[in-house]
């Protein structure tokens, strides 16, 4: 397919900048914000900055010195492991179940889930029920809601149904129960499927800040890291306060730097999970939207 | 039936977990509407309540003019924002597939991919820090150069929250919306692309009758399948970036149902405006759903 003409040749190097925008437009936001927080702020003379200006950890030193910030990252790692355990099992349990198509009552299980996906009770409902259960102001609200994803139980039946049938006969054959054949014989070859549902989850519990807001604003112990971040966006009053403690050095961070450092403090978790992320969430998205 | 269901003990053993949650966290709350038919009194059960039927309902649109500007900001937004992402996906994919350096393709959809995945108060630190209007850096080197006056204030000024909030949307998803586009031309036959080359057709002539037409279906679909949608927002987006001076243009339902609800404590109403939606929701997905079955053999269920 190799021919050359001048239109065409135009048109690749026209497309090539266009890509090179494109690139520009997503990557320029965090440069710009990763090169403020590395700034001191008195070299600072505002616009664009594209490189740090009198490169200083003082920022970070001060997040990650800040009680707030390490105990919101302690929330949010905690969420993020817990909740997609929990998720993986009693998700991944119901998934292999909906595929046994000789389970009495299996078709109207797989409605019962499903419904949910199209029809939801909105708001307030929620909230009154959580008050019902007292479940607002402790950790098991980000965890339990959660605790069954209908779209991860989609795409992991999905995947179970493309496994070849041999396997499951075979073990029927050796005699294992139910059980067995689920834990021992399908757990174990569904890696790509969990890999995939289990680092979504992973990355939406990180990113969650709707639910602390909703149920959670009483309890600062119970702040992940997004909703620090929120806070330290919209209270420039408690940062004034901090300056006013008296530490020296403090009077060389500026609000801004320091907001931009815990914006990269809360971000980098995901770049560094992004990898496997696109490795296993394409390919999980691409499954999904084609069976699903 | 008895002895098998016996049998199958196990299964339910497992299934009966994932029932019972769901049936807690999706269809208990579904009783919680009930909240919008009676006279509501905090601690006081629903059940013995007073029945006031229709009332809240009616004041939604009787009471206050509130649903024009909701729905013109729901509709607006929703559709512009649907019809902007698949667009720009469908560009976007179109122009990816001809770039020839492989590695240079692999890398921009790495990298227009990564925002899908980050939270909305990341976006919303990184937009107040790129266009705060004195302190943004977009508006001060705007400025600097001499271009402007004063900072345009995008976040806060009525006049550009739907484009504003709109073109966000498409900076986040757009790696995410080109995947599905990316992968349908991949599944393209390159016999057809060889055999328009036997006849002579240049490379525009081939993305002009062969790429394009047979992105064509995926496009109506997910259109289709899509604007089910169309009443629903993304909460947190909403949430972060409606504000006290951009509301009259950015407030959506979503919106008005937590205000009211949780911030002015009117629960009965805000729960029956959130079941209007859901229920004409329910209404045009299912019938959407309907259409995209018939005319293209394709659905969700």
């Amino acid at each position: 397919m190799k021919e050359r003409t001048i239109s065409g040749t135009l048109f690749d190097i026209g497309n090539f900048l266009f890509m090179l925008f494109i690139l520009l437009l997503m990557v320029f936001p965090f440069i710009y914000i990763i090169s403020y927080s590395l700034s001191s702020p008195n070299m600072l003379k505002g616009g664009l900055v594209l490189f740090p200006a009198g490169f200083t950890f003082d920022s970070y030193a001060k997040a990650l010195g800040d009680s707030a910030v390490l105990k919101g990252a302690l929330v949010s790692i905690a969420r993020a492991l817990i909740g997609p355990a929990v998720m993986l099992f009693f998700t991944s349990m119901g998934a292999y179940v909906l595929t046994r198509s000789d389970l009495v009552g299996v078709k109207f299980f797989r409605k019962y889930f499903v419904f949910t996906l199209y029809i939801s009770s909105g708001i307030i409902p929620m909230y009154l029920l959580m008050g019902y259960l007292q479940l607002k102001g402790t950790f098991l609200i980000y965890i339990l809601p959660g605790a069954v994803s209908v779209f991860s139980m989609v795409l992991i039946k999905t995947y179970i149904e493309g496994l070849p049938k041999e396997l499951e006969e075979a073990a029927v054959v050796d005699g294992a129960n139910d059980f067995k054949l689920f834990f021992q014989v399908i757990f174990p070859i569904c890696t790509p499927v969990f890999a995939a549902v289990v680092l979504f989850e992973c990355v939406n519990q990180w990113n969650a800040f709707i639910d602390t807001q909703i149920y959670n604003t009483m309890s600062p112990n119970l702040y992940p890291l997004q909703y620090v971040l929120y806070n330290t966006l919209n209270q420039i009053n408690s940062l004034e306060q901090l300056r006013d403690q008296g530490q020296k050095q403090m009077s060389a961070i500026t609000p801004q730097t320091f907001k931009m450092a815990i914006t990269v403090i809360t971000v980098l978790p995901i770049a560094c999970v992004y990898p496997f992320l696109q490795k296993y969430f394409i390919k999980g998205l691409l499954v999904g939207s084609i069976k699903g | 039936m008895i002895t098998k269901i016996v049998r199958q003990r196990y299964l339910y053993a497992m299934l009966i977990p994932a029932v019972l949650i769901v049936f807690t966290f999706s269809y208990v709350p579904l009783f919680g509407w009930l909240i919008a038919f009676v006279h509501y009194q905090p601690g006081y059960p629903l059940f013995s309540s007073e029945w006031v039927g229709l009332q809240q309902f009616k004041a939604f649109f009787t009471e206050t003019n509130d649903y024009m500007y909701l729905l013109r900001n729901t509709l607006s937004i929703n559709i512009g924002a649907l019809i902007a992402n698949l667009g720009t996906a469908f560009l976007f994919a179109l122009l990816l597939n001809e770039i020839r350096q492989r590695f240079f393709g692999k890398l921009i959809q790495t990298v227009t991919f990564f925002p899908f995945f980050i939270s909305w108060i990341i976006i919303y630190s990184l937009s107040s820090a790129l266009f705060a209007t004195s302190s943004g850096a977009i508006n001060e080197t705007l400025v600097q150069w001499g271009w402007i006056d004063e900072g345009i204030n995008v976040l806060g000024d009525p006049t550009y929250s739907w484009a504003f909030i709109i073109l966000i949307g498409v900076w986040k998803f757009l790696g995410y919306n080109s995947v599905i586009f990316i992968s349908a031309i991949a599944s393209i036959p390159s016999e057809f692309y060889e055999a328009a080359q036997i006849d002579g057709a240049n490379r525009f002539q081939r993305m002009w009758h062969i790429t394009i037409p047979n992105l064509i279906p995926t496009l109506i679909v997910l259109l289709i399948l899509n604007s089910g949608w169309i009443l629903n927002s993304n909460f947190e987006q909403f949430y972060l970036f409606t504000n006290t001076t951009n509301w009259e243009k950015m407030e959506v339902l979503d919106i008005y149902i937590y205000r009211y609800g949780l911030q002015l404590l009117n629960y009965p109403y805000a729960t029956a405006v959130g079941i209007m939606k859901t229920v004409i929701s329910l209404i045009i997905i299912v019938s959407v759903n309907a259409i995209a079955k018939k005319s293209t053999g394709k659905a969700i269920f």
